[in-house]
């Protein structure tokens, strides 16, 4: 289904941009900002193209992330894929969102996201259990989503990804 | 429909690859190979902090130049007047210890490394360096810096690694107090600030600000006597069982980028060291293998609010080792 695949460097090489955002050093006190960015441009592809970018390939770009950062393998992916699949079901609407309203989605995916991930690594002694300032960064991917959506369609439309 | 059954065989799939890689080790090697491709992202990831300091050798004017060099030398001075006191005090200490009959104090090499990453997750405290497996990095080897002790390898990549900081809350560096050898076990505190808990010192006990506290060697994983923090707050709460002692590592972990890995010298191991018999060496000690998994002794696994009730000496080797490495 869908039409013949062309430009899916596109798609490679903006996940990998992201995957360099996410580990680039932060100082201490930013720590909790830092916006999820493999999470962000992830949803934007399977928005924008639903049949090329699925469940199994979020997957795959969440076990890449997992050696990345060195935490345990399978928990990003299996937050990854579950957050897949909610963009999935809800691409259509997505796509006639307001950026306000697109928003407030990357808002609740991206916290979907943290907390899941979050709950694991407490739960398997990764990380300390504390405050909720780490859904600050949910806050700022929200934050950053309308530019980097732009961006993003800029570059789709740019070349011709499908 | 199918989505949700890919769904569902993913969930499943990300479910058991998570209790494998947590209880077995069939993953390490699938993490190890797919490190080839992860290590040129941190090698790009870097380039900003390298350029930096590219920018920072080069673009320096003489004069600067001439007067750091001068201030090394300064201290390049200072250093060696010590290192020739040092010398008398390491020949009277070893002529003490034959006296005693005790065991050598054993040291071993460094090799230097660089920090090229720091873990993004704000609840953990860790560090990537620019050595692996390539280079003979192993789970476990220590890693100090020009201050004091760091932390140590908890996972070998090929060409990268990443240490657990003894600043972390799942760390515990076992310490003596250099002033009068009273042992204890640092843990690294939770929250914001990195430093460093004492856990179950007794009231009692004659430790005070301003003390310094050295690796005890005890656990056999760090050498002995490097220094590991400084003293900064003593509180004795009556309700509590136990003295609230908070400390500052010495390592500066947020500054520095040079760090160098403890090779420990296996000849010097095996000819100078006392070994008991039923008491292995440390790198044939089976315990000591599984220990580098978690990176903490199997005592203070536990969260702090359950461990309270724990017994107050919990390192995890007999005291006959305390004088190895």
């Amino acid at each position: 289904m869908g039409p013949r695949a062309n430009g899916l460097w596109i798609i490679v090489l903006t996940l990998l941009l992201a995957y360099l955002l996410a580990i680039v050093p932060f100082p201490d006190w930013a720590m909790h900002y830092r916006p999820q960015w493999v999470a962000m441009v992830l949803i934007y592809w399977i928005m924008a193209l639903p049949y090329r970018v699925g469940i199994g390939a979020a997957w795959f770009a969440g076990f890449f992330m997992d050696i990345l950062e060195g935490s345990l393998l399978g928990l990003n992916a299996l937050s990854f894929a579950l957050i897949a699949y909610i963009t999935l079901s809800l691409h259509q609407r997505l796509r006639m969102f307001s950026a306000l309203q697109q928003s407030g989605m990357i808002l609740a995916l991206v916290g979907l996201h943290m907390t899941i991930t979050y709950w694991i690594k407490v739960a398997t002694e990764q990380t300390d259990a504390g405050s909720l300032l780490f859904l600050l960064g949910a806050l700022s991917s929200a934050f950053v989503w309308p530019w980097l959506f732009l961006v993003l369609r800029q570059l789709r439309r740019g070349f011709n990804v499908r | 429909m199918s989505q949700e059954y890919r769904l569902l065989v993913l969930v499943a799939l990300s479910l058991g690859v998570m209790f494998a890689d947590s209880r077995f080790d069939y993953l390490d090697r699938v993490r190890y190979t797919v490190a080839y491709l992860s290590t040129p992202v941190y090698w790009v990831a870097d380039i900003p902090a390298r350029a930096s300091s590219w920018i920072d050798d080069v673009f320096v004017s003489q004069r600067d130049l001439i007067e750091e060099n001068a201030q090394l030398r300064q201290e390049l001075l200072f250093a060696q007047r010590e290192l020739q006191l040092l010398a008398g005090l390491a020949s009277e200490n070893s002529r003490l210890r034959e006296l005693q009959e005790a065991s050598q104090a054993v040291q071993g090499r460094v090799m230097t490394a660089e920090i090229i990453n720091v873990s993004n997750d704000p609840g953990s405290r860790r560090v990537l360096i620019n050595r692996g497996a390539h280079n003979g990095v192993f789970e476990g080897q220590a890693i100090l810096d020009a201050h004091g002790l760091m932390g140590q390898v908890v996972e070998v990549l090929p060409f990268t690694s990443w240490v657990l900081l003894i600043t972390d809350s799942r760390h515990g560096t076992p310490v003596q107090v250099n002033r009068n050898g009273e042992r204890a076990i640092a843990r690294g505190s939770r929250g914001d600030a990195p430093g460093l808990e004492l856990e179950y010192v007794p009231d009692t006990a004659d430790i005070v600000v301003g003390d310094l506290l050295v690796s005890s060697g005890l656990g056999q994983r760090y050498p002995k006597d490097y220094p590991v923090a400084e003293v900064t707050s003593v509180y004795h709460d009556p309700g509590q069982p136990f003295a609230l002692i908070r400390a500052r590592p010495l390592a500066q972990m947020d500054r520095t980028r040079h760090v160098m890995l403890v090779v420990p010298d296996d000849e010097i191991i095996g000819a100078g060291v006392e070994v008991l018999p039923g008491f292995p060496l440390p790198a044939a000690d089976p315990e000591t293998e599984t220990l580098t998994g978690t990176g903490v002794p199997p005592a203070t696994d536990l969260p702090a609010a359950e461990t309270d009730a724990t017994q107050p000496d919990d390192t995890d080797t007999p005291p006959d080792a305390q004088g190895d490495l």
